[in-house]
Parts: structure tokens; sequence; C-alpha cells
């Protein structure tokens, strides 16, 4: 299967969204230039990289730093949106930056829901359309599986809104872009607990039916290599503090199966990704997620 | 060791519970409400989108929940209790609460169905970031009057700041009330300057231009709310008052997550800013206590066996030493004096009531 030019990274909180785009972008950039784009201006993605950014990174910088060298860090701003895209339709310069200063203006922004969303939707459908023609990928990491869903409905809602003019062509674009799995799609990150595989189901069916979205996969993540067998188990049960050390272990690989087995009964693709025991998410833990990507997601 | 929090984190009148979406702000809060009851206090604990088996656990109906429900308390008692008091839990409806608002503060039903038939209310109520948050607190304001509650446990909708929250109900206020909507709202009010005059102009191009149309909406929209201003302003500064008061606690909810402590010592200080000290941090999902590898050298187990375990000590101790780390992190970043409370990892969601009673009983100060 061909991957999508733009994939989005969500999940619930706590299950490693940014450390998986991180990798996922490691991964792509191997094959071809790939932009990690973020939406909450924390940048942790790109920190787990080891890119720092620094200074006005709103238009984007490349940073070359050891063996990434083909990563473009971006983050995008709801706010920097709102003002594009209101110096593309007032055409006077002078009335744009006048409006955009006046409070006024920001209240009636603030009236119109999920008009800034909906603008940060159009840049992601914009940067796909790059990647498109420079053959290039992008990878955005996204706030939580809530914020992204509302995000990704906002185009519905603009349309119901504006039913003519220039926000309704955009909204018409950005749903059938949405729709579109070459060009864009989902990943949901899943740890290996209850709440975690309810919140992933409820969004993928949410993705897939209401919203007409693909997804790429479920990357499991905190997926511990199997040691112990039952009989071992059992046989420390003398020994019940060694007995805890030993189901601490199997408990996780035991939900791990449980939620590789409900996953994929929902039809998604699930994509393992080793539990990490090191002290920090840094440079040498993303690469050792990017293999086990590469290895199951982009094998030819 | 239900001795071991400290015991004004409970004789409150109103206890808030904030953090970040994901560190278990809905099970400790029904966990405390709990705790509260079995001490002999009358509570109500609202949540906020629980899941499945909590709402299994406090007795709540998913589809209706929108009313306090009494929760037995009966099913928790393994042990003699000196005195139960009341728990009942509710659900966070934001749109029916808000439709709720409208037809009190509303000057006729007519007036009242104007507005919830409105496109911008429509949209308002549904999709404008904060309504939630806002109707959060419009809850607490109710369920806080009660005269039979001695305590409300109040969960809240994830937040990313602090003041998201907190700040809700002045900035629906702000909104309903603002220069945007005098501009729009029609009737020439004085004191418009040639700016404004402009601004009108641009936004009523904007509007051709976006395809929008909205301004005549938001014309009824703003008409149909004068008159209510005085009664959304009288709740903010209620709600003001209620959150800055003595006897209202706020807890922040964590994890032992290294990337996340700033956020969290923001988080206090926006707080400390609106005059709302944060009562105590609790450390959610903490590890478990595990025998050392030194420990699992001296059990007479076979050598293969062994090296699994000690290798598992290993792993466990690297995953222990981010938390620590983390703890100490946290620790280091919180004003002098703020409690730090911890709550081990279960290991499972609960789904009885005596699930969450242990939950309270497992919670200890850090």
């Amino acid at each position: 299967m061909a991957l999508a030019r733009l994939i989005l990274v969500t999940g619930k909180g706590g299950t490693g969204k940014s450390a998986v785009a991180a990798a996922l972008a490691l991964a792509l950039s191997r094959r071809r230039p790939t932009a990690l784009v973020d939406l909450d201006q924390q940048m942790s993605a790109a920190r787990m990289l080891g890119i720092v950014p620094g200074g006005n990174i709103a238009n984007g910088v490349n940073h070359d730093t050891g063996s990434i060298v083909n990563i473009e860090t971006r983050t995008l701003s709801a706010h920097h949106e709102l003002e594009t895209f209101i110096q593309r339709i007032v055409p006077l310069k002078s009335i744009a930056n006048r409006m955009l200063r006046s409070r006024t203006f920001g209240y009636v922004s603030a009236a119109l829901p999920g008009l800034e969303a909906f603008l940060m939707l159009e840049r992601l459908r914009m940067l796909a359309v790059h990647a498109a023609a420079e053959d290039r990928f992008a990878v955005v990491d996204a706030p939580a599986t809530g914020s992204a869903l509302e995000l990704l409905s906002v185009a519905g809602g603009i349309k119901r809104i504006a039913p003519l003019g220039t926000l309704n062509r955009l909204a018409a674009g950005v749903e059938s872009f949405l729709a579109d799995e070459s060009r864009f799609s989902v990943m949901l990150t899943l740890a290996p607990n209850e709440l975690a595989l309810r919140e992933t189901l409820e969004a993928a069916d949410a993705l897939r039916g209401r919203l007409g979205v693909s997804v790429a996969a479920a990357a499991l993540n905190f997926v511990p290599a199997a040691l112990f067998s039952a009989s071992e188990l059992a046989a420390l049960s003398g020994y019940p503090a060694c007995r805890r050390l030993a189901e601490w272990r199997a408990s996780a690989g035991r939900l791990a199966a449980r939620a590789r087995r409900q996953a994929s009964r929902a039809g998604l693709r699930v994509v393992d990704l080793p539990m990490l025991f090191s002290p920090e998410m840094g440079r040498h833990e993303v690469e050792e997620l990017c293999r086990a990507l590469s290895a199951q997601l982009l094998r030819q | 060791m239900s001795g071991t929090i400290p015991p004004e984190l409970l004789s409150v009148h109103v206890l808030v519970c904030l953090g970040a979406g994901g560190v278990g702000k809905t099970t400790l809060s029904a966990a405390l409400a709990v705790k509260a009851a079995m001490a002999g206090q009358r509570v109500d604990v609202m949540t906020v989108d629980p899941a499945p088996r909590l709402l299994d656990a406090l007795g709540l109906d998913a589809q209706d929940a929108a009313e306090p429900r009494e929760v037995a308390l009966t099913d928790v008692q393994g042990r003699p209790t000196p005195r139960v008091g009341r728990l009942r839990a509710l659900r966070l409806d934001p749109k029916r609460t808000f439709d709720t608002i409208i037809a009190r503060h509303a000057s006729s039903p007519a007036a009242a169905a104007a507005i919830l038939n409105n496109r911008i209310y429509r949209n308002l109520s549904q999709a404008l970031a904060g309504v939630g948050d806002y109707m959060a607190i419009e809850r607490l304001l109710e369920l806080s009057d009660g005269p039979t509650t001695d305590l409300v446990v109040l969960d809240t909708p994830p937040a990313r700041e602090a003041l998201d929250f907190l700040d809700a109900p002045r900035r629906l206020l702000d909104l309903i009330n603002s220069r945007a909507i005098t501009l729009l709202g029609g009737g020439m009010r004085r004191g418009l300057g040639v700016v404004d005059l402009a601004a009108r102009a641009v936004l009523a191009a904007f509007d051709r231009l976006t395809g929008l149309h909205l301004l005549g909406d938001v014309q009824a929209f703003v008409h149909s709310f004068e008159g209510m201003y005085a009664g959304f302003a009288e709740r903010a500064e209620r709600a003001r008052t209620l959150l800055g008061a003595a006897d209202t606690a706020v807890a922040v909810i964590a994890t032992a997550k290294q990337e996340r402590i700033a956020q969290i010592k923001e988080f206090i200080s926006e707080l400390s800013a609106c005059g709302i000290t944060t009562r105590a941090v609790i450390v959610n999902r903490t590890l478990p206590v595990m025998p050392t590898a030194e420990e699992i050298a001296r059990a007479r187990i076979k050598p293969p066996l062994r090296r699994k375990l000690v290798r598992t000590a290993h792993e466990f101790a690297a995953v222990r030493q981010r938390e620590t780390d983390a703890i100490a992190a946290l620790r280091a970043a919180l004003p002098a004096g703020v409690p730090l409370l911890k709550l081990p990892d279960l290991g499972r969601e609960p789904a009885t009531l005596a699930d969450l009673a242990a939950i309270g009983e497992a919670l200890t100060i850090l």
C-alpha cells in the first residue's frame, strides 16, 4: 500500500504521539525529504530527534544534524493562518492589517467557530499539494484524539455556515483532500491499556465512518518482548516479590496482545512498537521506533 | 493508610480536579468523592466523559445522567465504616446546560426559542472551544448551592491551559458584550469612531467575500441576548468568587512524565495569578515497589529463570529511574508548601465502587 503524502499522527494522551511522529518522519526521510509538522508549538517531536528549533520557525527552516538531513521542521499556528487568510481575501493590505489589529475582529473570529482550525486544515491540504509536486512526505504531530477529530470535522461545519462563497469552496476542497487516501491518512497511536484501546477504536470509527478518512495504521506502542512462559510464572508462586516483577512484564504483554487482537478485528493495520526500557526519550530511542516502523510499515 | 493524605484536601466545599488529557482526572475525581462520602460527607461528583466502566461503578446511565443520581454506598462496605455520608454523581452535558441557562436568563419563552434556533448559537453551543468549560463552571455553581451538599468534586474537561477552564465565564461574557457585537448588532450606539465605522464596513465586506452571510444572524443573536448580560455577568462574578474562596481546593492531576513538568508549573502559576491556590498535586499511575537484583539473587530459583528476572529488574530500574527523575523535577518546580501525592497504578480500570474506594485508600503523600 502506498503511503499518503501527508500522515497525521494522533492518539490518546500518553500513547507516545510525538515519539511515533518523530520516528515516522525519520523513517520516511530516509526515502524522501520529509516535513515534520507540529500543531501545538511544543515541537516535542523535533526535540526528541535532537533538532532543537530556534528563532523564527513559522515558515520552516532546514536543520542539518547528524544523519537527519532530510527533515524540515515546521510549526503551524491557527492565528498565523487566519492572518494569512485575511491578507489573501482583503485586497488592501492596510485594511487587512487594521482589521486584524482590531479587538473587534478577534471577537468576530471567536464567534465563527472553527474558522482558525479550518484554515489550519487548508494549510495541511496545501502542504500535501507541495509534497506531491516535489515527491516528498509530511508527518503531522497532531493534538490528542479528541481535538484532532474536532479539527478534522471542522470543514463540514464551515460548509454548513457558509453555504456559498470562498469559504464554501475551500471547505469542499479540504473535504475531498481528507477523503483522498493518496493525499491524506491518519496514524493512530495506541498503548496497551483499556482506555487507550477504547479511544482508538472510537476514533477509527469516526475517521473511517463519519469523516471518510483513511487510517494508515494503529501504532501499538510499549509492546514488551515476550519473556516469561506460563510455567515460569507458576514456578515463581513461592516468591511473591519476584512473581510481581515477572507479572509486571507478562501482564503488559497480555494487554498488548489483547489490544492488537481487538484493533485488528476492527480492521486496523497494527504496527507493534517496542517498549523501550530507557530513562528518557531521545534520538537513540526514536531510532529504535523508526527501525520497527520501517520494518513493518515501509517494507515493499 | 487513609490518614496519609492531607485532610484539608477533602474538608472543603468545592474540590476542582484540573489536568491535561489522559492523566486520570475523571477516575481520581470519582475516587476522591467516594473517599469523602465514606468519611461521612454529603458529596456530589460531576464527571466529564467517563469511561463506560466508571459509569457502571457510579451506577450512572450512559444516556441520561445529566441530573445527580444517588450512588448506593452500601456496596463498598467490606468493613465497618463509622459514618457513611451520601454520594451523588452526574455527568456534564454541555449543550443541555447551555440551553437551560438560556431558558433561565431569556426574557420570554419566545426570546429563548429565538436564541436556541439561531445559527450562531447552535454553532457556539456545540463547537466553540470553552463552552464545555463554561458549562462545567455553571453546573458547579448550581451544585455548590445545594443546601444538602457538603462537598462538590468537579472533574474538568482536558485543558491545555488552566485558564482556558477558569476563565471561561469571563470569555463568554466578553464575547456577548464585545464591541464587535455592539457594532454588528445594528442599532447605532453612541461613541462609534471612524475606526469602528471602517471596521464595520470591512466586516461586511469580509462576510460577503467569505460567503458566510453571518451578519444577519449575528445581529439577531445579539438582539436576543439583550437584557441577559446582567444575568451572565452575575454568574461570572460568582464563579470567580467561588473558585477563589478559602473553602475551594484545586488539585492538579499529573503523571510522572518529564516532558509535562514545565506545563504543570505554568498551570500552577497561572492559577496563582488568578488568586487560586493549588492545594495538592497528585501524581497518578506511579510504579509499584519491585524486588532489586540482589533480592532476586537470594531467592532459590533455577538460573535460567533467575537471569530473566534479573534482566526484568534492570529494565524496571530504568523505567523507575525515569519516574524518580520526573518526580524530583516536579517537586523542584512546585511552589513551597504544595503537597505532592502519589497514586500507584492499579493495573486496571475501576469497575466497581469498591475499586474506587481502593484508589482513595492507595493515595499517599510522596
